[in-house]
């Protein structure tokens, strides 16, 4: 029986008992606390932001003030606002290109440690090859390269960038974790009982990999969270989604730097610099109860 | 070593090929490179089609394909619809200013971390220890291009000691001049400042994590039992054990800087190959961008070439593997 059918009393001890480990790394505790808290300003982002962040509701470059906190953008827009939607746009396409590019990585990373030989060889190369190149470089490439398809949201574009360029380090990983999965005995069983390599893979090598990529998911969104905000900067985001990077983008196109106008592109940063620190933090204290001995560079 | 060589000339050659196919493909399969022309009104049919024909964009994708190959190696990279100029032209131009960043930054950034890594790692758990390790998880979190912004404001806007932009004073042509170079130093000096304390600051961990898994081991623990004084265990025991693992980390960042260097030179204006990438961006200029993803990749590779020889010259184990 695997671990999952055991009751719900167990399940729960299960839960104190990362509890426990997680806990006692402090550093972790005040991210979660951190990212709980953005994680609420995303969510509910409509309740706290005073405006909307695609109206105009006040003059252009608008100082701060009790009407609007952070001031108004080139257009008119409140900042403040922004910032509060930014929360959702950032954490959003972060966490879903994190995602995409873990997947694949698994995926990957399954095939080529369950198949070995030519399967491996291949897709180890691949790898190999992705990981020569840059990666901002290449998603920045990539992204231009789909914005070129037409008819594919730019929101989209950036998900994918992302998610292509960061896969090839969890396909590694996983590759090793699967290497040592697949000599263990109930492998063996289930290879003699006569299941096929899709059921093995998905079935009994999958749900042991799973702790590993969960971290992975985690430590990949915080690299994700920055890739998307950079990528924005550069002016490859979606305009109309207001990421962080999106704003800072506008205001170094809209000279708020030479201007002075701090309260336009020092907020944004900051929300960017907490957000993926917190997530790291948390990531860190996932691997210390999941792979106490697997340490990371 | 010989061996080791041509196995490594052979997956560069094999990882370049890899590379401009990749390119290759992922520039002809999205898009049609004549499209603004063909939805252009003013121009006939035909006019297009003769365009076509003089880029051989009517022949079947293998044939472009060889055709590519064959430009890419005589160094014709196609031609930037913004500077007018062949895009290798363009690029070529902008590389030294890039590399006279790059360089130094890099190096004096290594050194910096091996130093204070190798420090700290040694008084893991003190206060000096924690401090640096909690600087530097922060850093890590901020992206290159607000830490510009971020010294760009204070020290050119509210300060004004450094300039806003630019590689030099505009207008100013080079001279052999110490004016012309101390113009040069005082344009450089953000830009440098801002991608060697990122890349200080963010590697340290790395190196102290080193460190400290080499404290561990028992040839350290037996060093000190005999009672060698402990700057002779440091630099003669830890230092040369960790050297291996840093020098990999630390080699390819001369390859992977080049993700800094596009943010800090587009925050700073700077003219070099990072901003350039910025700029074909904004202008959708397709072909300026391919061609220096293409220059690009292909230093990358030349970098990684020549860190895996100077490990396989440090490390005995690799060449006769």
């Amino acid at each position: 029986m695997s671990s999952r059918a055991l009751p719900p009393e167990g399940a729960l001890g299960k839960l104190r008992s990362f509890w426990t480990v997680f806990s006692s790394d402090r550093a972790a505790v005040v991210g979660l606390a951190i990212f709980l808290a953005i994680l609420f300003i995303a969510i509910f982002a409509d309740l706290i932001a005073p405006y909307s962040p695609y109206e105009r509701v006040g003059r252009p470059y608008e100082r701060p003030s009790l009407k609007h906190l952070l001031g108004t953008n080139d257009i008119g827009q409140d900042i403040f606002s922004e910032l509060i939607y930014g929360a959702r746009a950032s954490l959003f396409i972060g966490f879903l290109a994190a995602i995409t590019g873990t997947a694949i990585g698994t995926l990957v990373g399954i095939a080529a440690g369950y198949y070995g030989g030519i399967v491996d060889e291949v897709l180890m190369r691949i790898v190999d090859i992705w990981l020569s190149i840059p990666s901002l470089l290449f998603a920045i490439f990539l992204a231009a390269v789909i914005l070129r398809i037409g008819g594919i949201p730019m929101f989209y574009s950036v998900i994918f960038a992302i998610a292509l360029t960061s896969w090839p380090p969890v396909a590694r990983l996983v590759r090793s974790a699967t290497l040592s999965i697949k000599e263990r005995p109930y492998i063996e069983s289930a290879v003699a009982l006569g299941a096929s390599p899709s059921r093995i893979m998905m079935k009994h090598i999958l749900p042991n990999v799973a702790p590993l990529v969960l971290v992975e998911v985690v430590v990949r969104t915080a690299i994700a969270m920055l890739t998307e905000a950079t990528l924005s900067f550069l002016g490859l985001g979606d305009p109309a989604l207001k990421s962080w990077g999106t704003i800072l983008h506008f205001a170094m196109v809209k000279n708020a730097l030479i201007l002075g106008l701090w309260w336009w592109f020092l907020p944004p940063g900051i929300m960017i610099a907490l957000t993926v620190l917190s997530v790291v933090l948390i990531g860190r204290g996932l691997e210390a109860y999941f792979n106490p001995r697997l340490r990371r560079q | 070593m010989k061996a080791f060589l041509i196995r490594r000339v052979y997956s560069s050659f094999i990882t370049f090929i890899a590379v401009i196919t990749i390119v290759f493909l992922l520039a002809r399969v999205t898009g049609d490179p004549l499209a603004e022309l063909e939805n252009d009104p003013r121009v006939s049919p035909a006019t297009v089609a003769a365009i076509k024909a003089a880029f051989g964009l009517d022949r079947p994708l293998h044939e472009q394909y060889l055709n590519y190959l064959v430009n890419l190696f005589r160094g014709d990279f196609g031609y930037s619809l913004h500077y007018k100029a062949p895009v290798m032209d363009v690029i070529m131009q902008k590389f030294p200013y890039t590399l006279a960043l790059l360089i130094p930054s890099i190096t004096l950034s290594n050194y910096l971390a091996y130093l204070v890594g190798l420090e700290i790692g040694w008084r893991r758990g003190s206060r000096l220890d924690s401090a640096f390790v909690g600087v530097s998880m922060f850093i890590r979190s901020t992206p290159y291009f607000w830490l510009a912004i971020l010294f760009l404001y204070v020290f050119s806007v509210v300060l004004g000691v450094t300039p806003l932009f630019g590689a030099v004073t505009p207008g100013r042509r080079f001279d052999w001049s110490l004016d012309w170079f101390l113009d040069y130093l005082w344009h450089y000096a953000l830009p440098f400042t801002v991608l060697t304390l990122r890349g200080f600051l963010s590697e340290l961990i790395y190196v102290r994590n080193v460190v400290v898994d080499v404290l561990g081991e028992d040839f350290v623990m037996t060093a000190r039992a005999k009672g060698l004084p402990d700057k002779y265990v440091k630099r003669r025991y830890v230092a040369r054990n960790a050297m291996l693992p840093i020098t990999t980390v630390l080699g390819m960042r001369y390859a992977f800087l080049i993700d800094g260097a596009i943010q800090t030179e587009t925050v700073f204006s700077y003219p070099g190959t990072g901003r350039l990438v910025y700029e074909a961006i904004f202008n959708r200029d397709f072909w300026l961008l391919q061609g220096a993803v293409v220059i690009l990749a292909l230093s990358v590779i030349v970098v990684n070439f020549v860190i895996d020889l100077l490990y396989a010259y440090l490390d005995p184990r690799v060449r006769y593997r």
